[in-house]
């Protein structure tokens, strides 16, 4: 029993830290009006291209580092705690999809380039109304020669725009329910626009398909679908806790450093027990993280409550926590100078996506339902 | 990393099952003469455990269905100050009934002049020969009714400033000149509480523990307990229903049809789930001898009103018959033999205290601002006056 990370586990964290606080800056973003064309999005990903990231839950046998979802943590928390604005994951969430779901055949094809950095993915499987969990009206595939054609639409594709493939969920019309398909996103029939998304350190988009070629997974939706969305959920999760974590520091320092009625404002009460409050919230946050790493890594009979336990409390944890970070800060942290917003309108995306903290707390009763029937 | 607590073939067990085999029905005094009331204390008394084998005795313990004594004021707060403090002889005297139960100690600590602000105290300790001699009045003292052995804190230098002047001592609760009054609580059980009159009473000057003017240092190291368990968290400080039990009941009633009432119970589970997770954090660190993280500290700031949640649930889904007095929320619910403990409305009638008793949520707040995040420190504008010049400027 050790609940602790190991010295690679943080030497990997520390190594990460270190290279994106010198690299990653937000500067562009902190100009009013900024969107996420500003962000630096592509020269950070040739930075982190550098350094493998994107390879590292890639298996070896498709030339990644077939590491485990604990060494992810280490990256993933410390992309959000920097915001890093990067289709990282994105191509993580595609990498996921087809390292499961895919065929030998179609790993091969793509998860090489990936690795080595030269292709970016996007996984597409919301619907307008924001839920993923299926089925799917808005998209279709029917067979065409030896393989699909889509048509329709998706929402809220992290990275769409930026992907080179694309896992689409859609309805099969021949199989009767919904089906991933891996699909080129450089064909003409694949239209990607981007939403003017709020969190502006994040790239999001809608796809239009039109007729467009694709190829069926391996895996079908049901025996893919709940393993992926345990990792995307857990993904966000790790991003938020992190996230947290930056907001306190951020807003600590701010409390020790500004002055009002001739001591600094951390010495008040009303900020200090908000401050604990925030500090206690973050620890839980964190080591819900850190369960549902190793759940997942141990692929554990409780990972899915694990990754939906730490997303319902860490995402709820980060909009709290950067809502109060704007507060203490006081008026100067409403402006858009400040990197205070950025951070609370990641937390409020990361809050909505894949199922909110509630709809994960409505799965987590069921599970425990289940489990005590 | 790994969140297995250590397995059940772990080859550590082997000699506290077996030692639990032959002695099936232990007494209190047997568990303590064994050393597993307090593992990790040097022999004669422990084992010197370190905080894996203390997990695995707590949890053979737990298997083999002992109980250990109800001393928590000398196990898990106050008698670690004999083997670090005392002398041969206190040792010798106290030790061993303390750890086996048959006699019971309570903390004389608070008074009525302020709780939080302990270091302030007014009980004075008067050397007269070879006795002490002590006038005072304390509060909120558990257990004081059943107690034989009283730990005091009282202020022996007034003239020093709070922190300096005061002394610990062991007091015979059956000395002439200490009265007892119970407190009858909101929740109207048999008291917990009580409060203590010391007038004149005479202590021997032998049973002054430690050195005049340690008494803050003694103080302040027993209200951090050490000991390693399997804590869980849920009402009356983790002694009470768990939010575990809480979704178990509400499913039996059908109480979780309802959906806000089913939302807030997933939200109460998962942090139960999460705070259960932080406290076994803290004991791996100190299985694998790293110094625990800042989640020790916070723990009770977070398990506290968690507990106040889980009663609140249970109590909020009974509707107008939660009013009535030991009105069961949950038909088939799990009770303890006589531990009053294991009564959901007690605990919900209780559960005000728990966000006041050892340190209310603010001071803890306090603490965990200034020392988890070195945010400036309250100033105490009597800290460095004499106590005496404090008082009469306060008065």
């Amino acid at each position: 029993m050790d609940f602790s990370l190991n010295e690679d586990n943080l030497l990997l964290r520390e190594s990460a830290r270190t290279f994106l606080e010198k690299e990653i800056s937000l500067a562009r973003l902190q100009v009013p009006g900024a969107t996420v064309t500003d962000a630096g999005y592509a020269a950070n990903w040739s930075k982190i291209v550098g350094l493998g990231w994107q390879g590292l839950v890639i298996d070896e046998a498709y030339d990644g580092l077939g590491l485990s979802c604990i060494e992810l943590a280490m990256i993933l928390g410390e992309m959000g705690r920097t915001l890093a604005p990067s289709p990282f994951l994105g191509t993580l969430f595609g990498t996921w999809a087809l390292q499961k779901g895919g065929s030998d055949e179609q790993k091969k094809t793509i998860l090489p380039g990936v690795a080595a950095g030269t292709t970016k993915l996007a996984l597409a499987v919301a619907e307008s109304s924001g839920t993923a969990d299926g089925p799917c009206r808005e998209a279709r595939a029917h067979r065409h020669g030896g393989g699909y054609r889509l048509t329709g639409a998706k929402s809220f594709v992290i990275d769409g725009a930026a992907a080179d493939w694309l896992v689409v969920a859609a309805h099969d019309d021949a199989a009767g329910r919904r089906e991933f398909f891996l699909v080129d996103a450089g064909q003409a029939g694949v239209q990607a626009d981007l939403l003017a998304w709020r969190d502006v350190t994040r790239e999001v988009c809608d796809l239009r398909l039109k007729d467009a070629e694709g190829e069926r997974l391996a895996l079908q939706d049901d025996e893919l679908w709940p393993w992926l969305r345990d990792r995307i959920l857990f993904a966000l999760a790790t991003e938020s806790a992190a996230g947290t974590q930056r907001v306190l520091e951020m807003t600590t320092d701010y409390a020790k450093e500004r002055v009002a009625f001739g001591k600094p404002i951390g010495g008040y009460q009303a900020i200090k027990h908000s401050l604990a409050d925030m500090l206690g919230r973050a620890e839980c946050s964190t080591v819900g993280v850190l369960y549902a790493a190793w759940a997942l890594s141990e692929e554990h009979p409780r990972a899915s409550l694990a990754a939906a336990m730490a997303k319902a409390f860490a995402c709820e944890a980060y909009v709290a926590a950067a809502h109060r970070s704007i507060q203490i800060f006081g008026a100067i942290g409403f402006t858009w100078e400040m990197v205070n917003h950025l951070y609370y309108k990641r937390a409020r995306a990361n809050a909505e996506l894949f199922g909110s903290p509630r709809t994960q707390r409505a799965r987590v009763i069921e599970m425990v339902e289940k489990k005590a029937a | 990393m790994d969140f297995e607590l250590p397995a059940e073939d772990h080859p550590r067990r082997k000699p506290i099952r077996d030692w639990f085999e032959s002695n099936p029905r232990p007494t209190p005094r047997q568990l303590a003469e064994a050393g597993f009331i307090v593992p990790h204390w040097p022999r004669p008394w422990g084992l010197e455990a370190d905080a894996e084998l203390q997990l695995i005795i707590d949890q053979e313990m737990k298997r083999a269905g002992a109980f250990p004594p109800r001393n928590p004021v000398a196990i898990n707060n106050c008698a670690q100050s004999l083997l670090s403090h005392g002398t041969e002889a206190q040792r010798q005297r106290f030790l061993g009934p303390a750890l086996s139960g048959e006699e019971t100690w309570c903390m004389l600590f608070s008074e009525p002049s302020g709780g939080s602000d302990l270091s302030n105290l007014r009980t004075l300790a008067r050397r007269e020969g070879d006795h002490y001699v002590v006038r005072g009045h304390k509060i909120w003292t558990s257990l004081a009714h059943k107690a034989k052995v009283g730990v005091l804190v009282a202020r022996t230098a007034p003239d020093l400033p709070k922190h300096k002047g005061l002394s610990q001592f062991l007091v015979d609760m059956d000395t002439p000149g200490i009265r007892i009054r119970p407190i009858i609580d909101m929740s109207g059980h048999e008291n917990e509480y009580n409060e203590v009159f010391l007038e004149d009473v005479r202590i021997p000057a032998d049973r002054l523990l430690g050195k005049e003017g340690e008494g803050w240092l003694l103080s302040t190291t027993q209200l951090q307990t050490e000991r390693v368990a399997l804590s869980r968290p849920g009402a009356i400080w983790g002694h009470g229903p768990s939010a575990r039990e809480l979704v178990e009941g509400l499913a039996e009633i059908g109480a979780l049809d309802d959906g806000a009432l089913r939302d807030e119970a997933a939200d109460v589970y998962i942090e139960g789930e999460i705070l259960r997770l932080l406290a076994y954090r803290s004991l791996s660190d100190r299985m694998n001898a790293r110094t625990p993280g800042p989640e020790g500290a916070i723990h009770k700031m977070l398990a506290a009103p968690h507990g106040q949640r889980v009663v609140e649930l249970a109590k909020r889904a009974q509707g107008p018959r939660g009013m009535i007095a030991g009105e069961k929320p949950f038909p088939t619910q799990l009770e303890h033999g006589d531990d009053p403990y294991s009564d959901w409305d007690y605990a919900f009638w209780f559960s005000p205290a728990v966000t006041l008793g050892v340190g209310t949520q603010e001071i803890l707040k306090n603490v965990v601002a200034e020392r988890m995040l070195g945010l400036p420190r309250e100033l105490d504008p009597t800290a460095q006056l004499p106590w005496s010049e404090a008082r009469r400027k306060a008065s």
